[in-house]
């Protein structure tokens, strides 16, 4: 089976989702990416910020990578 | 570079075809999966997978954007490293400018028989989740991280479930307090478990059965999860390739995650082929101008009730620094004799920064 998928454009503006349920507060993303997210007191995820793009983009992709229970996605 | 091949579509692959591209590589893409599925997260297989009132979409990863064309369903059979030039299960031939291999483990098995289960891949998953719903009695091979988590998840489905090791359960990977308090709980939760020095997987007509040492276990299910062996045998290799401090094995040709034994050492945890992942990569591109792996192992488990996670080294000897707790969990630091240390949270909620802070001198 053979997909392809057409390499979004550098300057794209996306947007940081979280599925709250889905998280189990393990941190990673925040080492990632520390400017756009953080967890609070009560280990909440909080998204400090939601649009991205340029280098602030390839952070957010490295902190929804490194996310073991896919909690995090960009549309 | 005009072509980059990489072989595995784990996290591994996944990771250095989104690090490729982050670090500029516009050319051409190819990424090789053995699996049909689109890369997912392995971990969840032995923990979100196995709940009985869980979806079955816990393994699931937000969708690649590296733009890479995959191939699933096929994986390498030869490399011909002096041509660049890799062959695939389907026949055809891919010539490459730089290659990442990322070609993963698989299950060691005991038997040839298609009923002794193992975990690895998703429909390994899949199939066991089928075989737990009727409750049937399981019997589950290894002490280790997988054989608990899957014994967890059993005992969760309802099942009476006995786990057989060579050793006290966890106390080769963690040390033998942690091994304590994993123990205890599992015990608590109704785990049956016997140590013994010759265990084997026996086949009767068809229906297998674990002999511990005299003892015979009479048992529905058999589940072995006795260590994972890499995936190097397309490479002319057995054994994990050894790679420098960059994942590098020859020009042109780097290796990151559960295949590779990295500068000395193989670590075949998930923040590891990660990390490994993005720094192979950068290598493919940059060489000596990419960063050498500067790395704290994380590892988590979930079973029995508990959630543990460690930034540090593991195994932990002698008895730790109590730095908090309350009724049902606790934040533990070992000091070892290097000066190194390892943080530990039992039950204890700690995002991965704070603990990794702990751990600093």
């Amino acid at each position: 089976m053979t997909t392809l998928t057409a390499p979004p454009g550098k300057d794209t503006l996306m947007k940081i989702e979280l599925d709250r349920p889905r998280c189990e507060a393990h941190g990673l993303c925040e080492e990632a990416a520390p400017d756009l997210m953080h967890l609070d007191d009560h280990d909440d995820l909080v998204l400090d910020v939601t649009e991205v793009d340029g280098a602030a983009l390839e952070r957010a992709r490295a902190a929804v990578r490194v996310c073991p229970v896919a909690a995090l996605r960009l549309v | 570079m005009g072509r980059v091949v990489v072989v595995g579509n784990g996290i591994a692959g996944l990771t250095s075809c989104e690090t490729l591209r982050a670090e500029g590589f516009d050319g051409d893409l190819v990424v090789v999966g053995a699996e049909p599925e689109p890369a997912y997260s392995r971990p969840a297989l032995s923990k979100a997978l196995l709940k009985p009132d869980g979806g079955l979409d816990g393994h699931e990863l937000a969708p690649a954007s590296h733009g890479a064309t995959e191939l699933r369903g096929v994986h390498a059979t030869a490399l011909d490293a002096d041509a660049r030039r890799v062959a695939l299960s389907d026949g055809s031939l891919l010539d490459y400018d730089g290659l990442v291999i990322a070609s993963g483990s698989r299950a060691r098995r005991l038997t040839d028989s298609p009923h002794e289960h193992t975990l690895r891949e998703l429909r390994d998953a899949v199939a066991l989740r089928g075989a737990l719903a009727g409750r049937p009695s399981v019997t589950v091979v290894g002490g280790g991280v997988l054989g608990m988590e899957v014994a967890s998840g059993a005992l969760a489905a309802g099942c009476d479930v006995t786990l057989v090791a060579n050793a006290v359960p966890m106390v080769r990977q963690l040390g033998p307090y942690l091994a304590g308090v994993l123990g205890a709980s599992a015990t608590a939760q109704g785990l049956k478990t016997m140590v013994a020095r010759d265990v084997r997987v026996v086949d009767r007509g068809g229906h297998l059965q674990v002999s511990a040492d005299d003892r015979m276990i009479e048992t529905d299910v058999v589940v072995t999860a006795v260590g994972d062996l890499p995936n190097t045998e397309w490479l002319g290799h057995s054994g994990p390739l050894h790679t420098d401090s960059r994942g590098r094995l020859r020009d042109g040709v780097v290796a990151a995650g559960d295949v590779a034994r990295w500068d000395g050492i193989r670590t075949p945890l998930w923040t590891s082929a990660i990390e490994q992942a993005k720094v192979a990569a950068a290598t493919l591109l940059r060489g000596d101008d990419a960063p050498v792996l500067a790395f704290q192992p994380y590892f988590w488990t979930e079973q029995f009730g508990i959630h543990l996670k460690a930034v540090g080294g593991i195994p932990l000897d002698g008895d730790p620094e109590v730095l908090e707790q309350d009724d049902v969990g606790q934040l533990l630091r070992w000091t070892h004799d290097d000066g190194t240390r390892t943080a530990v949270s039992v039950n204890w909620r700690i995002p991965i920064p704070k603990l990794r802070r702990l751990t600093a001198a």
